[in-house]
């Protein structure tokens, strides 16, 4: 179980060799990866949201209840196993354009072990404070983006300039992936399930 | 050699050359009011310098001189290559170069002073509204007069967006700033309440799709497949998303007044409509990426195709970005945050302002017959702006949903958990983010207005033959 993870920052080049060597199905590459990588975000935010809260300027520290913070955690963590899938599959239909010819699953691999560093990250909700989270936050996107790039030519099987290419594309999948996640979020907080504030 | 037997590529030189320079100016004064919302203090106290007077400075510098003269540089070019003819008017054409200088350096005098009719990207008073239409119709008359007269019978895709540009800008202009003077640098809106916020954003959102959609797109078609050095991947699909694209823009502009005084039904009529620009948006965008796929061996060496891979992907996200912020119960979220903000920039640095960047670095080494000086500053050039890109619209996206959040939290009893005060301060750490990400994407431009004078430093202006008639085909 997660014995991809440490390679991925010491030796990336070398560790996406090696998970491409595994062959994983996509069942397997969620259950040694996805869904425990997953679980370390939600369920450091439900702690963090609710038992520390965070603190704007010099106001009373902001928590939530506990109701809306198990509901948000468990959209949180469907959302984030969804969106693995949606990306590996957008990379598996845009493949044939860029001259890979994968397996589905290869493609999930691919993203599932990207996003590792945004997973890691998620640790930091337990204590939640802004600055240090909006530094971190870039620093770890920063280095998914490198972990794309330098994974789309080895797991994909294609010319590193054809990989700039298609690592450029699947990029512009994310962002478009997380706008319509920032899109869905505002419907649903919208349509009444907004998040609950206790005040103490 | 007469005249007649060249391209005019004098006032496309210059226009290509205040391009870098306006955008210099646009962008530093960019950063200068992201610094003061992040460090207030940097206001001064001094009216002219505050950020509420030099925030239009900002967006008439970026979107009309920047955007503006990379629009009239790229589209005089690209008209006389593939219409096989000089421009109509020498001396017309001139004028709409020093016309539109005086235009910009009017607003940079008149902007600061506070003179402003106050509608969001018309900000500039009547004598300047009038003097931007005659410019504006001196260039349709050079633009499409050398159409008329050229010498190849079809007329490129290209062409059709840079000609429905001009068009409808010259309409929304026309109609939007129509306003009953009352002293020379005053004058009242023509159209009274709801009309007149319908009209401001009927203009406003158009100013949007025409100028910096469908213009930049006439851009992309020529100096895309021109780069890649491939034809366009379907020209069907160019001349059908145009089609789509000029239906369908010009009803967006109400989902600007989302849960205002504007009727209900006009509101949903906005919305239905921009979520269906989604469809010719991407049409293009397929298109140009389509269009460079096929390059992909190019790449190593040409870091200019990675500026304009870089920039369609842009366009894509924002024009995916767009419908959904138009939807009501995101708009209910979204509008009045750095959202929409960040959304603007993701449109405006990422798709406008690399994808005129990517044909300047073509066009400036064949209108001074010289190679580009280095590579290798366009790959630096290409880097510190798609990381400025990011930093700029992760910032605005968490701020955003910050902001939403927090002006909608509200106490058991009711009343707001928020004053508004408290959501400003929680943007602080943003703010210098977005500062930074802006410092960034000015610096890339910077290096290419060195690495572009380095070019052109001692060079003798090209002259551009024209070709001889080629053969029925």
């Amino acid at each position: 179980m997660l014995r991809h993870v440490w390679g991925l920052f010491v030796n990336p080049k070398r560790e996406w060799e090696s998970i491409r060597a595994d062959e994983c199905t996509i069942g397997k590459c969620y259950a040694v990866h996805v869904l425990v990588l997953a679980a370390v975000p939600a369920i450091s935010g439900f702690i963090g949201t609710t038992q520390f809260g965070w603190q704007i300027g010099a106001g009373d520290p902001v928590k939530l209840t506990v109701e809306s913070a198990a509901t948000i955690a468990v959209f949180y963590y469907l959302a984030m196993l969804v969106g693995v899938y949606a990306i590996g599959y957008m990379i598996h239909w845009m493949g044939s354009t860029y001259g890979a010819n994968v397996p589905l699953s290869q493609s999930v691999v691919l993203a599932a072990y990207t996003a590792t560093p945004l997973f890691l990250i998620g640790i930091m909700e337990l204590y939640p404070v802004l600055w240090v989270n909006l530094v971190v936050g870039v620093v770890a996107l920063a280095y998914t983006v490198y972990l794309l790039y330098t994974g789309v030519p080895i797991m994909m099987g294609i010319s590193e300039d054809r990989g700039f290419l298609f690592s450029s594309a699947v990029m512009a999948v994310g962002l478009v992936a997380f706008v319509a996640l920032l899109a869905v979020t505002a419907i649903l907080w919208g349509m009444g399930l907004e998040p609950q504030f206790t005040n103490g | 050699m007469t005249d007649q037997q060249t391209y005019n590529y004098t006032v496309v030189r210059q226009f290509a050359i205040m391009t870098i320079i306006w955008g210099i100016v646009g962008m530093l004064v960019g950063v200068l009011i992201a610094a003061q919302l992040a460090w207030p203090v940097l206001n001064f106290d001094i009216p002219w310098l505050t950020f509420s007077r030099l925030r239009p400075l900002h967006t008439n510098a970026v979107i009309f001189a920047f955007g503006g003269s990379a629009l009239f540089a790229t589209s005089y070019y690209v008209v006389q290559r593939t219409c096989h003819v000089r421009l109509i008017s020498d001396k017309l054409a001139a004028f709409t170069f020093w016309g539109w200088q005086l235009i910009i350096l009017l607003a940079a005098i008149t902007l600061p002073l506070g003179i402003t009719t106050s509608k969001e990207y018309a900000e500039l008073e009547w004598p300047i509204d009038i003097l931007i239409a005659v410019v504006w119709v001196a260039y349709a008359i050079v633009f499409f007069g050398t159409i008329v007269k050229r010498r190849v019978k079809h007329i490129y895709v290209a062409n059709w967006f840079y000609g429905a540009f001009i068009i409808t800008i010259a309409i929304l202009h026309i109609v939007n700033s129509a306003a009953i003077p009352v002293t020379l640098t005053k004058s009242y809106s023509a159209y009274a309440g709801v009309q007149d916020a319908m009209v401001q954003w009927w203009y406003g959102h158009n100013a949007v799709g025409f100028f910096l959609t469908a213009g930049f797109l006439g851009m992309m078609y020529y100096f895309v497949p021109k780069q890649a050095g491939r034809p366009v991947y379907s020209y069907r699909l160019s001349v059908v998303h145009f089609w789509a694209l000029i239906f369908t823009y010009i009803w967006a502009g109400p989902h600007h007044l989302h849960y205002t005084a504007l009727p209900d039904w006009a509101q949903s009529l906005g919305m239905v409509m921009s979520l269906i620009l989604l469809a010719p948006s991407w049409g293009g965008m397929i298109n140009g990426i389509m269009t460079l796929s096929g390059a992909w061996e190019k790449l190593r060496t040409d870091p200019v195709l990675r500026l304009l891979i870089v920039s369609i992907s842009f366009y894509g996200m924002s024009t995916f970005e767009g419908p959904m912020m138009s939807i009501k119960t995101v708009n209910a979220l979204s509008h009045y945050t750095d959202w929409t903000i960040g959304h603007v920039h993701s449109g405006a640095l990422g798709w406008v302002a690399l994808v005129s960047m990517g044909s300047l670095y073509y066009l400036i080494p064949r209108l001074f017959n010289r190679e580009l000086y280095s590579l290798k500053l366009v790959e630096v050039h290409f880097w510190t702006s798609t990381i400025g890109i990011v930093l700029y619209i992760a910032s605005m996206w968490v701020a955003g949903i910050m902001q939403g959040l927090m002006w909608r939290a509200t106490n058991p009893d009711g009343t707001l958990t928020y004053s508004f005060v408290e959501s400003v301060q929680a943007m602080h750490p943003y703010f210098i983010v977005r500062f930074l990400g802006g410092a960034f994407f000015l610096f890339g431009t910077l290096v290419m207005a060195w690495n572009i004078w380095k070019t052109i430093a001692g060079a003798k202006p090209a002259v551009g033959i024209i070709p001889a008639p080629a053969a029925a085909h």
